[in-house]
């Protein structure tokens, strides 16, 4: 509460106290200043009083309510203004730390820049959206190139996972057609027999591999998990039928229910738990994303930034390496 | 010694009445500009920080959670004022019980001690018209302080105006397994027969009457084919599709005495929604998330509200420590909201 400074003064020497100093009369001596009017109910019986002065309260009132709605345009037109200043500055100044510091589709370039940070993550996860609705040709073209672009970010990084979340589920419908631009760009970036083995997983299918995967090493290869709105709730909401089945036939008990088994078979269907999540929208809206992984990820999100960019992904990964992570401490 | 107790001259100036007068003032006037706009209905804080604000500022760690409850007084006036319906606050993680003893010590007297002089002061809080909701693992709560828990709500339980969700002792995966349990529970109890006038027993009797009438006069056909589904598409015709349903289920078993119970009937497990998951989450009777701020520039949910802020709910992380939460901070976010909002609905 907004208590002036004597009474801020008083409520904390008596807390110091250990609350014995004041008594519960006191007390609400104290706080009485700054509550609210008693509910109307209770007022209604002085009514007779309050009538004669009712004509000043409100006019009062009226000039009281004009002032506020004036003032309210005018703080909206000022902060619009704010914003859009903002926004402006940010891009261009994005926009030039981009042109200073090009990746120049190598690895190497990436390699440098992430060479620096003290950490990585295992497992980065991304929120990309389709352009206008998302329909025709174009909006999935553009969708595809943008996973390719940061496939390749993460395989010269070094990040041996990434789950892409696009709320429709366009690109599970094109996964051949993803894993095939995937595979393009890898080349273009490494070289045609240097591109690291990719495979693209999503729930319900089967994965697509390269085949040369099994030889190397498991840090060389890059998974990609395409993620959606439906391996969210609707996931969790077939597990509790496999479940709820489960317990009628007697299989199970509901006790036998407890967070870890949800977890694992949560990990198992959609993804585990990702260590960051970039979201390249202008602010932190997770558009149903998958709650159930998201506990512990540190998220990213490069305030009034619109669309992907190599830049917004290089802040994530220097956010994420300064994090400090302490569970419940 | 802690700066915060350092006299200088500007807290000086800001405690002077005159100023302390200005200040309250330009807080109702902005309370009230704020108000004509879209008001969020549901809120959630984070309150993180008090420790790192204590150890800033050289106090007891038990102090800055201390100032850290004056915050959370303030900032649920400013909601109220705003006119929030609900309120939720992260108060204590179930994993927050691995922190050094005496500090947990300390959180659990002080929320006994608040919820104590909650229960003495219980009329003025009705002049909010707030209602106090615990939210979380009820049996990990001490048995010391459940006592003063249950009175707390107990008293508020009247108030509709105006919700505080305390979260204590909260997990976000806790609760959606628990939400998961109690929808197993929901669809394995088997439902009660339903007082309609109409039993099912007597309209599959007559049924079966109808068609052993109907049998005896076709008997040669029936004994050509002994299987049951062939013999079904005989009384289909004229009896309707939903009874149909229960003619097959009669000639798999035996025929009962109408009086005899049936085995359970269990619901569907295809008829579980995520809203039927929703409606068995802790916040099923409250608003969709509109905000959820946290304070202290760490940017994780924490096993909060995952449920609740996966959707629409716009996150906020504030670089503030919660113990110095105001409204000059909340400000800001009410107004990047309201602006989002009006943006959102032009598109």
């Amino acid at each position: 509460m907004s208590f002036n400074a004597r009474d801020t003064q008083l409520y904390r020497e008596d807390e110091r106290a250990g609350h014995t100093k004041l008594g519960v009369e006191e007390r609400e001596e104290l706080v009485k200043n700054y509550l609210p009017a008693p509910p109307a109910r209770e007022r209604s019986s002085s009514r007779g009083r309050k009538a004669k002065d009712k004509s000043r309260f409100g006019l009062r009132k009226v000039v009281k309510a004009q002032l506020f709605v004036f003032l309210y345009a005018f703080v909206h037109a000022i902060f619009s203004v704010y914003i859009r200043m903002r926004i402006a500055y940010r891009a261009v100044s994005v926009r030039a730390v981009s042109i200073l510091n090009y990746h120049h589709n190598t690895p190497e370039y990436v390699r440098r820049d992430v060479g620096k940070l003290r950490r990585l993550p295992e497992h980065l996860s991304v929120i990309l959206t389709l352009e206008d609705g998302g329909s025709g040709d174009n909006a999935l073209q553009l969708l595809v190139n943008e996973v390719s672009e940061i496939a390749a970010w993460c395989a010269s990084a070094g990040i041996p996972q990434l789950s892409i979340y696009e709320k429709t589920g366009l690109l599970k419908r094109y996964m051949n057609r993803t894993y095939r631009t995937v595979n393009q760009k890898l080349s273009a970036w490494f070289g045609k027999n240097q591109a690291p083995p990719q495979a693209l997983a999503t729930r319900g299918a089967s994965t697509l591999q390269s085949p040369n995967r099994a030889d190397l090493p498991r840090e060389r290869c890059l998974t990609i998990i395409l993620v959606s709105e439906d391996d969210g709730r609707e996931a969790m909401v077939d597990l509790t039928k496999v479940l709820a089945t489960m317990v009628q036939k007697e299989k199970i008990r509901p006790k036998d229910i407890t967070t870890d088994i949800v977890d694992s078979e949560l990990s198992d269907a959609v993804m585990r738990e990702p260590d960051l999540l970039i979201s390249f929208e202008p602010y932190v809206n997770l558009q149903g994303y998958p709650p159930w992984p998201i506990r512990l990820t540190e998220i990213y999100c490069e305030p009034d930034n619109q669309g992907v960019g190599y830049q917004i992904f290089l802040r994530g990964l220097r956010k994420y390496s300064q994090a400090t992570f302490k569970i419940g401490k | 010694m802690s700066d915060l107790y350092l006299s200088n001259l500007r807290n000086w100036f800001w405690k002077s009445p005159p100023a302390a007068w200005l200040m309250k003032g330009a807080r109702e006037v902005l309370i009230g500009t704020l108000k004509q706009g879209p008001i969020p209905r549901h809120v959630a804080f984070e309150m993180d920080g008090n420790r790192r604000f204590a150890k800033n500022h050289k106090i007891e760690t038990i102090e800055g959670h201390h100032l850290g409850f004056e915050a959370l007084a303030r900032v649920l006036e400013i909601c109220y004022k705003c006119g929030v319906k609900v309120v939720t606050v992260y108060a204590f993680s179930i994993e927050n019980f691995n922190r050094p003893r005496p500090e947990v010590d300390g959180l659990m007297a002080m929320a006994k001690i608040k919820l104590e002089q909650l229960i003495q002061h219980g009329e003025l809080l009705d002049r909010y018209g707030a209602g106090i909701r615990v939210l979380g693992e009820r049996s990990m709560i001490p048995p010391d302080v459940l006592p003063f828990v249950d009175r707390a709500i107990e008293m508020t339980k009247h108030n509709k105006d105006a919700v505080l969700n305390i979260c204590f002792p909260y997990t976000s995966r806790a609760e959606m397994t628990s939400a998961i349990r109690a929808t197993v529970d929901e669809y394995t109890t088997p439902t009660r027969p339903s007082n309609s006038p109409f039993s099912q027993t007597r309209i599959s009797q007559k049924i079966r009457s109808n068609q052993s009438k109907k049998a005896s006069s076709l008997a040669p056909i029936r004994e050509a084919s002994p299987d049951a589904s062939a013999t079904d598409t005989a009384p289909k015709s004229d009896v309707d599709d939903s009874m149909s349903s229960t003619t097959a289920l009669d000639h798999e078993s035996p025929p009962l005495p109408s009086t005899s119970a049936k085995p359970p009937r269990l619901p569907d497990p295809e008829k579980i929604t995520a809203e039927t998951i929703n409606s068995h989450t802790y916040t099923a009777d409250c608003p969709p998330l509109d905000i959820f701020i946290r304070t202290s520039n760490v940017t994780r949910l924490s096993d909060f509200m995952l449920w609740q802020c996966h959707e629409d709910a716009h996150i906020f992380f504030l670089k503030c420590f919660w113990p110095e939460f105001d409204l000059w901070h909340f400000v800001p976010v009410l107004l990047e909201w309201q602006w989002r909002k009006k943006k959102l609905t032009e598109k």
